[in-house]
């Protein structure tokens, strides 16, 4: 029997506690790969919060997580390959009213330079060399990388970038911190989500579907994608978007995002606000948010479990 | 089905098609997670003429007989677009990014933009206005500069054919065109431009006029292109062989080509 000074601790906190641990002007990794795996439970309690000035590293090519916290206002610089929402916006609406006014610094990338910069913070270079990039706009739009000749070879010369905190939702998690992949993944094994944690010189902290015992990791740690992170179980977190192996993405909901997001983007903000009204500052909890939303809307995005 | 259908996927499977004769057996074709017409051109000639075509689908390898629903929906009624051999995690693009090795990411690579030009650079990034500022945010260049710089074969395309999209010279960089690559010591360029009205190719680094489209001509190409594509009258399209015609009917089976956002018409943006 082990004595109470012995017993494992457990790396489990609430959203609140979680989203209190995001500080102005952080360096902010999120999850979410398109329409899959948004931390977005945690990304509407920070905006509850009125955090500012934060950088968002998200993607590499990201959607609804990017598009809020700018859109109200939590964001200064965002460094991502891409924000838009596939076949509903080709360009997010929130991510392109606050660049062209100004509002929002864009750290200009494509999908390997973002995860090299990622790469870099992991290893502790302070840069890394890539030859995709040479001859393009990349190196002219951010000062921080260099176009340089190697051995008669043109190369970028990437700077590192290390998230101070890193916020991720995935289908399940046990209460010390293995973050888990559903047995049936969608599009791909995994997004971004080891290369930010990997980068991350903070706490890592994750929302999940669903908690499960210890036993059941151990049983398959093929299927262990993390460890060490921070768990919050928060069913339907990554609502409007999915999360792989659980749940489908809410296309409608997004649509209608995108509808007040233009709108706004033309000179009626009406819509937006009324949008941040009902989804973020209307509900207090994320429980108030799923009765917002409604589970039987919400159960119809259900997927059925791979045998 | 309407008029506009029908024009749709007749330009849909005659780009298919065109596309599905550049690709050759044992390549490795790449493309995003919503190009079906990549797709169809991958699967026709996986069933044509490459048995080894290697079909790299976002983040997975896959052998699939015809083209699923979209990702992203719950449409369920095809399973057959799900046959995944391989699937890696995303940053593993980086590890295959070196073009000769044999596990390299791809050999023909498909990319779009809000701009492309003469010498087929592409750009994602903005649009400028006047002042020489940033005008339109444009949503950023997603994967293509890397991938795009270091493909053998990039082949672009356009859902539809603008002044607007078919400029001089993009205003930002996000994939660079022959010139550019000439100056910074990168061989090769784009090899192939298709459009809802005409397929393009490249002759000493500029853009030239292959063939058109049955249902336009050579010089409402000419005026819908913000650049000189040269004198004369070009050929049109190959509309799809019978033995391709067979084959799409099993790759597209619920005829989802003739669903593709493509425009074609004077005044379509």
């Amino acid at each position: 029997m082990s004595g109470a000074g012995t017993a494992r601790a457990e790396r489990l906190v609430s959203l609140p506690e979680a989203a209190a641990r995001v500080r102005d002007g952080m360096v902010v990794g999120l999850s979410g790969f398109s329409y899959q795996n948004p931390p977005m439970a945690l990304v509407r309690e920070i905006i509850r919060r009125g955090v500012k000035d934060l950088t968002i590293v998200s993607g590499p090519t990201s959607g609804l997580e990017t598009d809020l916290l700018v859109g109200a206002g939590c964001a200064r610089m965002v460094v991502t390959a891409g924000v838009a929402f596939e076949r509903v916006a080709a360009i997010a609406p929130a991510f392109r009213r606050a660049a062209e006014r100004g509002e929002v610094r864009v750290w200009e990338c494509d999908e390997c330079i973002w995860h090299l910069a990622l790469k870099a913070a992991a290893w502790g270079m302070p840069w890394v060399l890539w030859r995709g990039g040479v001859a393009t706009s990349i190196p002219e739009l951010n000062p921080d990388i260099v176009e340089i000749e190697e051995a008669g070879m043109r190369y970028l010369r990437i700077p590192p970038i290390a998230p101070d905190i890193v916020l991720l939702h995935a289908a399940e998690a046990d209460a010390y911190g293995n973050v888990r992949l559903p047995r049936q993944a969608y599009l791909g094994r995994s997004f971004a989500e080891r290369a930010l944690a990997l980068a991350c010189r903070g706490e890592v902290i994750v929302s999940v579907e669903r908690l499960v015992p210890n036993d059941e990791v151990v049983e398959t740690p093929e299927r262990t994608l993390l460890r060490g992170a921070l768990v919050a179980e928060v069913p339907w977190g990554s609502h409007p978007g999915g999360t792989n192996g659980r749940s489908l993405p809410d296309l409608p909901h997004y649509a209608e995002y995108v509808e007040a997001g233009e709108a706004r983007r033309r000179g009626d903000p009406v819509g937006y606000q009324r949008y941040l009204e009902r989804t973020v500052f209307g509900a207090e909890h994320h429980d108030d948010y799923v009765r917002t939303v409604g589970l039987e809307r919400l159960e119809r995005l259900r997927l059925t479990e791979a045998p | 089905m309407t008029p506009k259908r029908e024009t749709t996927r007749e330009v849909a499977q005659t780009l298919a098609c065109v596309l599905a004769r550049e690709l050759r057996d044992g390549e490795i074709v790449a493309f995003g997670l919503h190009a079906e017409l990549m797709l169809a051109a991958a699967l026709l000639a996986q069933r044509l003429h490459a048995p080894n075509l290697v079909i790299r689908h976002g983040l997975r390898i896959e052998r699939g007989a015809e083209i699923g629903p979209p990702a992203w929906t719950d449409r369920r009624d095809s399973r057959a677009h799900e046959t995944v051999e391989y699937w890696e995690a995303h940053d593993a693009i980086l590890d295959v990014a070196n073009p000769r090795s044999p596990q390299r990411f791809c050999d023909v690579f498909l990319i779009g933009g809000l701009q492309i030009d003469r010498e087929g650079s592409t750009n994602l990034i903005g649009i400028r206005g006047v002042d020489g500022r940033m005008k339109v945010r444009g949503p950023g260049s997603i994967g293509t500069t890397s991938i795009g710089t270091l493909a053998r074969h990039v082949v672009l395309f356009s859902s539809d054919h603008t002044p607007r999209r078919f400029v001089e010279t993009v205003d930002y960089v996000s994939v660079p065109g022959w010139r550019r690559r000439a100056a910074a010591g990168l061989p090769g360029g784009p090899a192939l431009c298709l459009t809802p009205l005409a397929v393009l190719d490249f002759q000493d680094g500029a853009m030239r006029l292959r063939s058109v489209h049955a249902h336009t001509t050579a010089d409402a190409v000419r005026r819908r292109t913000g650049f000189p594509l040269g004198a004369g009258d070009a050929p049109v399209t190959p509309a799809p062989t019978p033995a391709e015609r067979r084959a799409l009917e099993i790759v597209d089976p619920f005829d989802r080509l003739s669903g593709l956002d493509l425009r074609w018409e004077e005044g379509d943006a």
